[in-house]
Formats: C-alpha cells, sequence, structure tokens
C-alpha cells in the first residue's frame, strides 16, 4: 500500500537525525527528574503517599506529561519537516507518483508512531523506577497505561497544527515558537474553560468530562490534519 | 507533420500577485526528442517547469503530456516522467543508496534498479557514503540516478550542468544525449547557455519574459544565422550592374558586393556570370552570425525578425 511504503521512507529519512534520540529523551528525562525526586526525599514522600506509594508516583510524573509532549510533538514536527526543507527535497518527492494527502498523513502517522513509542517507553520507565524505589509489586499497571497514553489522545489536535505549520513555513522558528507558546500555556490550564483545547490533555486524563474532552480531541485534531492536508495539496511548491 | 507530441501546453500562464512569470506558453515536444528548453535567468523556465510537473499550478492553460491532461492524471502521467529540478534534492545525512531507496520505495520497481541507476552515472563506488560529502557534480549525477530510477519515457532536466565543472558538464552531455538512441526517453534540457543546448538539442524552444518567441529544430535556428554571400571582385560598380540585370538583388558595401540569402546554384550562377563579362573575382565568402548572437538578438528584441 502506497501509505505503507512513504511511511517507510520517512523511516528511512529520520535515521541520524536525533528525532529517536528525542523519542528517549523525554521519558527517560521525566523518569529521571523523580528518580531524583524520590531519591533525595525518599522518606519524606513514601510518608506523605503511604495509603498509595505507586499512586504518589504516579501523580508526580503526570503532572509533567502534557507540557513534555507538546514540547515533544513541537521539536518532532520541527526535525521531521526539516529533513525536506533543509535541501528542498520537496520538489522531488512531491514530482513522483505520490499524492500529497498520502506525504502529509504519512507524516502524521510517523509522528504518532514516534509519540506512542515515547508513551510506551513511560509506561515502562515508571515501572521500573517503581520497581527501584520499592514501591511493592502491587504494581496498578491500568493506571499507569491509562496516565501514559490518555494525555496524548488530549495532544492531537495540537500535533496536527504543529505538523502542518512545520510543514508549510520553511522557517522552522514560526512552528517552533507556536509550539512553546503552546507549552507553556498549558502549564496553566487549571485555569482555562473546558473549550480550551490547551485543557484538553488533562481532561483526558481523568475527571467528570473525560470522555467528551477525548472524543473532541480526536475530532479537532482529524479536523486539523484534514484541513492541513487541504492546503498541503494545493499549495504551490518552492 | 510533427510525430506524437510528449508535452503539450496550451496558453500556459502564471501570475504571481499580478505579476506575469510565464504567459501564454504553448509548448510543443516530440517523442524521442531532446528539446532544449533556453532562456536567460529568471525568463520563467523553471516556472513552467515546475507546472510540468504539478509542483505549482497554472494560473491558466493547460499542460497535457503522453496526450493526458495532468490536472486529472496527475499520479499517472508522474510515474512516467523523471525529474530534476534546478540544484539537487538529496538527503545529505544519508548515503546515495538510502536516497535512492526513498524513491524507490515510491515508485515500487525492484531493488536492482538502484545498482543499474548507480552505474548509469558511475556512483557506484561511492554509493555507501553519506551524500552530504559529494560534489556538486556527483549531487547532480545522483540527481539524475534518482530521475532515471522509474524507467520513466520522460526526463525533464532542468538546468542539470549548472555549477559543474567543464568535466561534469561534459560528463551529464554525454549521458544525456544517450537517453533518446539507448534508452528511448524523450527529454527535455532547460539551460541559460546556448552553447549547453546546441550540442544536445535537436529542436530548441527560447522564452523571454515568459514568452517563447522562438520554437524550432536547431537547424532551423542555424540556417538563420547566414547573413548572405559577400563578394570581392575587381570593379564592384560594373559587377553589381551585371547581377542586378540577372536578378539578384545585391547591395554594394566598402567596395564589396553583398547578396542576401543565396542557395548553392544560385552563388554558382552569379560567379559565372561575372567571370564571362570579365571580371575578376577575387573572394567569395559566407558571412555568419554566431548561434549566440541570434540567441541574443531573439531574447533582447523578442523575436526573430
Amino acid at each position: 500500500m502506497m501509505w505503507g511504503r512513504v511511511l517507510s521512507t520517512d523511516f528511512i529519512k529520520i535515521r541520524g537525525k536525533g528525532i529517536w534520540f528525542l523519542v528517549f529523551l523525554g521519558p527517560i528525562g521525566l523518569i529521571a527528574m523523580q528518580a531524583l525526586n524520590f531519591g533525595l526525599r525518599y522518606d519524606y514522600l513514601m510518608e506523605a503517599y503511604k495509603e498509595d506509594v505507586w499512586g504518589g508516583l504516579i501523580v508526580n510524573i503526570v503532572i509533567f506529561i502534557p507540557m513534555s509532549l507538546i514540547m515533544g510533538i513541537t521539536l518532532l514536527c520541527s526535525l521531521m519537516a526539516n529533513v525536506e526543507h533543509q535541501t528542498s527535497s520537496w520538489k522531488q518527492l512531491l514530482a513522483l507518483p505520490v499524492s500529497r494527502m498520502t506525504v502529509f498523513s504519512a507524516k502524521f502517522g510517523l509522528g504518532v508512531i514516534l509519540l506512542l513509542v515515547s508513551c510506551a517507553l513511560l509506561v515502562l520507565g515508571t515501572i521500573a523506577l517503581g520497581l527501584g524505589l520499592q514501591l511493592g509489586t502491587d504494581i496498578p499497571y491500568q493506571d499507569i497505561v491509562r496516565f501514559c497514553f490518555l494525555p496524548f489522545i488530549g495532544t492531537l489536535p495540537i500535533l496536527a497544527l504543529q505538523l502542518w505549520l512545520s510543514l508549510t513555513y520553511s522557517n522552522q522558528a514560526i512552528s517552533v515558537s507556536m509550539g512553546i507558546t503552546i507549552a507553556i500555556a498549558s502549564l496553566f490550564a487549571a485555569k482555562y474553560d473546558e473549550w480550551v483545547p490547551m485543557k484538553w490533555p488533562n481532561m483526558a486524563l481523568d475527571g467528570p468530562h473525560q470522555i467528551e474532552a477525548i472524543v473532541a480531541s480526536l475530532f479537532v485534531g482529524f479536523t486539523v490534519l484534514l484541513l492541513g492536508m487541504a492546503h498541503f495539496s494545493r499549495k504551490d511548491v518552492a | 507533420m510533427m510525430s506524437e507530441l510528449v508535452i503539450q501546453t496550451r496558453n500556459l500562464n502564471k501570475r504571481y500577485r499580478g505579476r506575469s512569470a510565464v504567459s501564454n506558453l504553448n509548448l510543443e515536444i516530440a517523442k524521442g526528442e531532446i528539446y532544449g528548453f533556453l532562456g536567460p535567468n529568471g525568463a520563467g523556465k523553471t516556472t513552467t517547469i515546475r507546472m510540468l510537473l504539478g509542483l505549482i499550478r497554472p494560473t491558466e492553460g493547460s499542460v497535457q503530456i503522453f496526450g493526458k491532461d495532468l490536472n486529472k492524471e496527475k499520479l499517472n502521467i508522474l510515474r512516467r516522467v523523471g525529474s530534476l529540478v534546478e540544484y539537487p534534492s538529496y538527503y545529505g545525512h544519508l548515503t546515495a543508496v538510502q536516497n535512492l531507496e526513498t524513491v524507490r520505495r515510491i515508485l515500487d520497481v525492484p531493488r536492482s534498479r538502484i545498482d543499474e541507476v548507480l552505474d548509469i552515472v558511475s556512483l557506484t563506488k561511492e554509493s555507501k557514503r553519506a551524500v552530504k560529502g559529494y560534489s556538486l557534480g556527483m549531487k547532480q549525477r545522483l540527481g539524475i540516478a534518482s530521475a532515471l530510477l522509474g524507467n520513466p519515457e520522460l526526463l525533464i532536466l532542468d538546468e542539470p550542468t549548472n555549477g559543474l565543472d567543464p568535466a561534469g558538464i561534459q560528463e551529464i552531455r554525454e549521458l544525456i544525449r544517450e537517453m533518446p538512441q539507448r534508452h528511448g526517453i524523450t527529454v527535455l534540457v532547460s539551460s541559460h547557455l546556448l552553447g549547453e543546448i546546441e550540442q544536445m538539442a535537436s529542436t530548441v524552444g527560447i522564452i523571454r519574459e515568459g514568452e517563447m518567441v522562438f520554437q524550432n529544430t536547431i537547424q532551423n535556428l542555424k540556417d538563420r544565422a547566414s547573413e548572405g554571400i559577400r563578394i570581392v571582385v575587381s570593379e564592384p560598380e560594373e559587377a553589381i550592374r551585371v547581377a542586378m540585370d540577372q536578378g539578384f538583388e545585391g547591395t554594394m558595401q566598402q567596395g564589396m558586393l553583398q547578396f542576401p540569402n543565396l542557395n548553392d546554384a544560385q552563388v554558382a550562377l552569379l560567379v559565372k556570370r561575372l567571370v564571362d563579362s570579365s571580371h575578376d573575382v577575387y573572394r567569395v565568402e559566407e558571412k555568419k552570425k554566431s548561434l549566440e548572437d541570434i540567441f541574443l538578438q531573439v531574447i533582447g528584441e523578442g523575436g526573430i525578425s
């Protein structure tokens, strides 16, 4: 299938571009931060979370997930797009018998896969850290998986937006400043109304409107993806 | 009548914010020929080529390739076209083989084809090296290799020799010249240098400020280079009268007789008549403009008078 073949070429293109490094750096960074946090104040934290020590660890990791995801999305999209912008490969790629929709959506697919890898690594890292901190073998697998993957769904609209910005404007300063702005703004998500997409990564975790946030994220993410694809299909290639 | 047309554009127009980059371009390229697309920098060559490849949309007009409308059957057409647009596109961090592999997977041709095209452009030895370390000539050859990867019937090369040293230019030129005979490929090659095109192309199209000002065979262009025959004789005043009596339209300039385009038989007849009327004929010469002069005249005035 053409989409799969294009995706496979994208995997070739990102070799040695620091993209895989970023995919590993994100979750490892989050885990290292909590290793330090728990390592330094082990007794205090164990006392504070004695009801549910695993839950305590998860809470400490989860608060950083939305912002890390958005930063990760920003950098990933920019790095992925730069592979094509750098030597203006667009004119070669888009003169091949492949639709631009396919090219664009394959990049989106690549982004989703890479971010899912990061999320999966975070799951493994959390379990490893918990075991290392001797939080017991009663591991709340379900919670860990839920907390590591659900915020990702909430960031799908941002992924679609950042991908479009990065692929459209060869000047990556535009997409990166936008991404950083969104990431910083997401720190204050608690204060936003529920319709603000930056609140959705948090809402997708739990809370009364969790399902609505997940559905809205999928819907808006898909819509932004379609709009981006439509624009990408019509634009002139320099 | 011309053979089957591979590329035909009708009233192709591209305007950017009111500024016209290409206007009313009617390109006609027949099967099996090497078409030289000539014009100064900024004349609209690359813009035209981008439209032929569907990279940019024409403001007006249509493009037909292989007799099909580019707008409707873009992917089917592009499957049969290989292209190299301006400076080469490549992924510098990948090797030549990896670069070609990214194209091969989309074209879905057998893996052995990569070795074949690398061999055609003589890059086999360097194929395992990251492309960013290549010379410009090697990058350009890699570009041609990826253009050839899908066994195209039409090759569109935009300034393929730009920035190359003389040896590199020679190599690319040889490569292009072989295409029609050895592989049956029709080639559109653009350049801003007439000398370049002259040595490869059978047909030329000259574009100036977005408009086609000449489109014919290279031979036809060369024929226009002749400015006539010049004859030096002992008594020019009398000689010109003799010539006029014979019906030759001539003039006298600086003691020499000038005649616009005469064919061989006419020249022979004229000389015979002059000799018969006891004129000493010292010299008979053809005055020629260089192709470069014609090219400059064409792009300067916008047409051949």
